[in-house]
């Protein structure tokens, strides 16, 4: 086999707005009439659709869970809950629960990497019970008595537990980052949300409107009348805030994918913009609301397009020597759990 | 091998079909695209590279192809073709997974139907739906969990807010022995027993809540405030009572977690900012519940203190000692936390004449 020069290779994402709306609107009403039954099928069949149609160098993704896997992972999980209401059993399933939680998490992130595909070999995860039980609830809970001024850290956890134990066939991902660029995410964006309540503060008027509020009160005025004035403050308040979210999550994001690397010399590359990412975000939001909702697979759509349009593979090689791995099958009832608890492990992919 | 053409030459005498498209091919053990061929003969299918030169013979197990998506025939041997976006892989023989659900979704007059159906049913979900999962999950909620609730919240509380009473014990018999007489106006809990508790927290001023499991809790200062008007506690105690019995807390708890399940189950992850929007929005919808179990709590309680020989009306009174305290606050908890209290006063006026 000759081996091809390094090259860089545009993500690209070649699903269209038409043709996800009529997968999801018939999703949404098989749902509906089968009481919910349909929806692990319906699962399986979006997933489907956005790994497809995902290609990088020409290669597809693809996600082979069935829905009848779905379905019996989510059976269990709302087995399990219903004995959670049992008298006295509850008490022992409460606690199975609690010591399950770090178990079901890796069962989660696993179910998913081996269920997707690239070029026709699957993606891997092997996780600890030890290192899940740091990584997602000692951390986060110590990262409180902090303030949260450690959070970068954890968030540096979760990618390094999650990506680092994370493999390609044979081929093992790597995450490597010194701590700067998380604090820098972090940083900016706290500093942006205390700069911009301030200013928005002064130049809306939020202290006339308080010193307005208590002169009122004490001439026994209603405050419901200025009423339009408090929520007009909070919204623009909330407004100026907002991209602090954005800034976070562009730079978290870029950050990850410069430091992860997959077993040959393959390297990630995202420039994600804040201001884009934010544009995106609401124009979507706004357009799904005034369109009670039929909107969201074009805003789906849209976004998984933004993001694959500014994400690349820099491949040592050519992308044709991987080789797949025997792997110990896993169950859906970690993938169960995360959806119904409604659980975001809030990596950044 | 002879048996095996054999087969396939009565296959194809049978069907005498055959054809070619062109594709990519992948063999389950490594990342390699191959640029090849399918050819097929009956139910026999031929892989081979651009050369033409062998990769595999077989059968098919399974052609699969979604919405969108590629033809992805797997063949025996764990080899996988992907037919090219141009060519038409529908004739390949062997077992094609039958999307007869799949009509469903092309551009056609009925997605118009079903889309309508859909917006009817989101809102009749909305409507009476959650009502009705929430109905069932408090049927299924059992005591020692809504008791467990009680214990760690009262527990909680003693940790940070509240001290012990300092009542003297004659005052809280009294309170106590009012507070018998008003349970039996009411029907039992559905879990635990009404208790009531005297707590001293000069944090909150008089005030009075209730728990799910039927622990009401006073505060010192509201009974020193209205010793002399035992109508104003036996009301305010009725109210609380009300919200026990009628399940509120656990009402609200659950309608925040039902509808957010609906929506992900059924629209699946709506993206983050709108997930954000659906959150805050069910945020806002919940305070409206709030204010409407509060006026049940208001008539409710009033009719268990008429019932027990006290003036329910005396639960206006209460409300206008807070809205004088308040309007000497500072301004925003005034409005935070009593948007009504003058129609509230009235409500409770005009209610307390009708029943008695």
């Amino acid at each position: 086999m000759i081996m091809t020069q390094g090259a860089t290779h545009k993500v690209v994402f070649t699903g269209d707005a038409k043709t996800y709306f009529g997968i999801w609107i018939k999703n949404i009403f098989l749902s509906i009439i089968t009481l919910g039954i349909y929806s692990a099928w319906a699962k399986v069949q979006r997933r489907k659709y956005f790994a497809q149609n995902t290609i990088i160098d020409g290669r597809r993704f693809d996600y082979h869970a069935t829905g009848k896997q779905i379905f019996i992972g989510r059976l269990i999980v709302i087995g399990g809950i219903i004995t959670l209401a049992i008298p006295i059993i509850n008490i022992l399933a409460f606690i199975g629960l609690i010591i399950a939680i770090p178990a079901l998490l890796n069962r989660s992130i696993a179910f998913n990497a081996q269920m997707t595909s690239f070029s026709g070999i699957r993606f891997g995860f092997k996780g600890t019970y030890g290192g899940s039980f740091l990584t997602f609830i000692l951390y986060p809970v110590l990262s409180v008595f902090t303030l949260y001024l450690t959070y970068p850290f954890v968030a540096r956890a979760v990618h390094r537990y999650t990506i680092g134990n994370s493999s390609y066939g044979t081929a093992k991902f790597n995450f490597d980052s010194p701590i700067g660029p998380f604090y820098k995410a972090f940083l900016l964006a706290i500093g942006w949300a205390i700069v911009a309540f301030i200013v928005a503060f002064i130049v809306l008027g939020g202290s006339h409107l308080i010193a307005a509020l208590i002169a009122g009160a004490q001439q026994g005025l209603n405050p419901a009348i200025l009423i339009f004035q408090i929520i007009g403050l909070y919204a623009a308040l909330f407004i100026a805030v907002l991209p602090a979210m954005f800034i976070y999550q562009a730079f978290l994001r870029n950050a990850v994918y410069a430091s992860t690397s997959l077993e040959g010399g393959h390297r990630f590359v995202s420039n994600v913009s804040p201001l884009q990412l934010m544009g995106i975000t609401i124009s979507n939001a706004l357009a799904c609301v005034f369109t009670l909702g039929l909107l969201v697979p074009w805003a789906h759509v849209r976004m998984s397009r933004y993001l694959a349009d500014h994400t690349y593979v820099i491949a040592a090689g050519s992308l044709d020597s991987f080789i797949s791995q025997e792997q110990v099958k896993v169950s859906a009832i970690g993938d169960a759990y995360t959806d119904l608890e409604g659980i975001d492990l809030g990596i950044a992919i | 091998m002879p048996i095996l053409i054999l087969k396939a030459l009565t296959l194809a005498l049978r069907f005498n079909s055959t054809g070619r498209v062109k594709g990519h091919a992948f063999n389950a053990h490594s990342s390699r695209r191959i640029p090849a061929r399918l050819q097929w003969l009956g139910t026999i299918v031929r892989l081979e590279d651009a050369d033409g030169i062998l990769l595999h013979t077989g059968t098919v197990i399974q052609n699969e192809q979604i919405s969108g998506g590629p033809h992805l025939v797997h063949i025996d041997g764990d080899w996988l073709f992907e037919v090219s976006p141009d060519e038409n892989g529908k004739d390949i023989p062997g077992p094609q997974s039958v999307g007869y659900l799949s009509k469903l979704e092309q551009w056609h007059p009925r997605l118009f139907i079903i889309v309508i159906a859909c917006l009817i049913s989101a809102f009749a979900i909305w409507r009476w739906g959650i009502d009705f999962l929430i109905a069932i999950a408090l049927s299924l909620t059992p005591s020692l969990f809504v008791e467990g609730l009680d214990t760690v919240n009262l527990a909680a509380l003693d940790q940070t807010l509240a001290r012990e009473t300092q009542l003297p014990a004659e005052t809280r018999n009294h309170v106590q022995a009012t507070f018998a007489k008003l349970i039996t106006k009411v029907e039992a809990p559905q879990w635990g027993q009404y208790k009531l508790y005297f707590r001293d927290i000069p944090s909150i001023g008089p005030n009075a809540f209730a728990l799910p499991g039927g622990t009401i809790v006073i505060t010192d200062q509201l009974i020193k405030k209205f010793e002399t008007d035992k109508d104003i506690i036996a009301a305010v105690l009725g109210h609380e009572i009300a919200h026990v019995s009628k399940k509120h807390s656990l009402t609200q708890l659950y309608r925040a977690g039902s509808l957010y399940l609906l929506i992900t189950l059924t629209a699946g992850d709506v993206g983050p900012f709108l997930e954000d929007i659906i959150q805050e929005g069910n945020l806002l919808l919940s305070l409206g519940y709030s204010r409407h179990h509060e006026a049940e709590a208001d008539r409710i309680g009033i009719r268990i203190a008429q019932d027990a020989g006290y003036d329910g009306a005396a639960l206006a009174r209460f409300f206008e000692y807070i809205e004088q305290e308040e309007k000497q606050d500072d301004a925003f908890s005034w409005y935070a936390t009593h948007p009504s209290n003058l129609d509230r006063i009235k409500q409770i006026k005009s209610h307390a004449q009708q029943i008695k």
